[in-house]
């Protein structure tokens, strides 16, 4: 089973609140933009092959007050799963590491992942010492388990684990996110220092 | 304290004065001091991680929530970053301090970095990435120098540490 992409975002999205949300290159940044158009409360990491979750983990350890939602996909994960190695120990509560399995390259022509059938990503994080772990594969079990999954209790590292359908075609081909790095950055940094109170661009020399 | 702790604790103070809070490190023999001066110093949140890569988007994470942040890793680490370097911290303008080793350089009698002598600085060249390279004693505070030009410039900038240095000859 698994959740056809586009609703498991729509529903996300509409359930989104003051979260940091970052995703990365591919299809995670290109939905959340299609369904949010928000350039400021959202860093579209144009970076995939595993970048994206530490980023997210240095905006949560540095912003302790903050929650962060971090989008990976599974060919991203793959590349650096010691990464949850990191994470473990950094063990941040406000971090939501949640890897987009669909079992393709999905930025890349949806070219299968190796040994697709058998990779179990949730007994990876288990390996490595995460408790707080979830896995959704139908849109029903995502929306009965999301208040526990994305808000329940934070006693560190949040794993959620999203298994969907590959991207339909249609959508593959949805607009990315249309702004340079440096306005992301400072649209980005400037939402972070208003809302956090902060001093990103001018404190540090 | 020995000669190398000493070089270490010269380096960690240097680091210190930057407002340095958050060190991700993988190890090198040459840094072995300067990691573990690091690891009991409660000013610095140390953080061991798995691949270089990691530490390039943990600091460029912190940067944006006002933390100043060190990559600490050998020269061998630095020449697997390339990706993470141009993707994030070129692509987005995002200052980063890394400090490295000069492997491979006269002096380093393991083979296995010959490869580091012949393309570390070119590569870093290549990809316009600005190095200072720290081979006395003296220009130790350069560290700092070098973190506020990443900040000037908005772009990592690399420390470089011969291996004399760090040994407390040079």
């Amino acid at each position: 089973m698994a959740i056809p992409f586009r609703d498991c975002f729509v529903f996300l999205q509409q359930r989104w609140e003051d979260e940091l949300v970052v995703t990365s290159a591919g299809n995670s940044g290109q939905m959340w933009w299609d369904l949010t158009k928000n350039f400021d409360q959202v860093f579209y990491l144009d970076a995939s092959m595993s970048m994206s979750t530490l980023f997210a983990s240095g905006i949560a350890w540095s912003l302790p007050e903050a929650k962060v939602w971090a989008f990976m996909g599974d060919g991203a994960f793959c590349m650096n799963p010691g990464m949850l190695m990191v994470e473990q120990d950094l063990n941040l509560s406000n971090l939501t590491h949640i890897p987009v399995s669909n079992r393709v390259y999905g930025a890349t022509s949806d070219i299968d992942l190796p040994n697709k059938q058998v990779n179990d990503y949730i007994a990876m994080a288990h390996s490595m010492g995460l408790e707080r772990t979830y896995s959704f594969d139908s849109l029903d079990a995502l929306q009965a388990g999301f208040d526990n999954a994305f808000r329940g209790n934070r006693d560190g590292h949040t794993f959620v684990v999203l298994e969907l359908d590959p991207m339909l075609p249609q959508d593959a081909r949805l607009e990315v996110p249309p702004m340079d790095g440096p306005e992301l950055k400072f649209r980005f940094g400037r939402y972070v220092e208003r809302t956090y109170g902060c001093n990103i661009f001018s404190h540090q020399i | 304290m020995n000669k190398q702790q000493k070089v270490a604790q010269l380096v960690i103070e240097q680091v210190a004065a930057c407002g340095i809070e958050l060190v991700a490190s993988l190890p090198d023999n040459w840094l072995a001091d300067v990691i573990g001066g690091i690891e009991s110093d409660k000013r610095f949140r140390h953080v061991p991680v798995n691949r270089e890569e990691s530490a390039i988007g943990l600091c460029s994470g912190a940067f944006f929530g006002g933390k100043g942040s060190l990559a600490l890793m050998g020269a061998s680490g630095l020449m697997t970053v390339v990706y993470a370097l141009t993707k994030i911290n070129f692509t987005y303008e995002v200052p980063l301090l890394i400090l490295i080793t000069l492997r491979g350089a006269p002096g380093d009698h393991h083979k296995h970095h010959v490869s580091n002598g012949l393309y570390l600085l070119p590569v870093m060249d290549a990809i316009s990435l600005p190095y200072m390279i720290i081979d006395r004693r003296d220009k130790i505070p350069d560290i700092k120098r070098a973190y506020e030009h990443s900040r000037t410039i908005s772009r990592p900038v690399v420390a470089i540490m011969t291996r004399d240095v760090l040994r407390g000859e040079g």
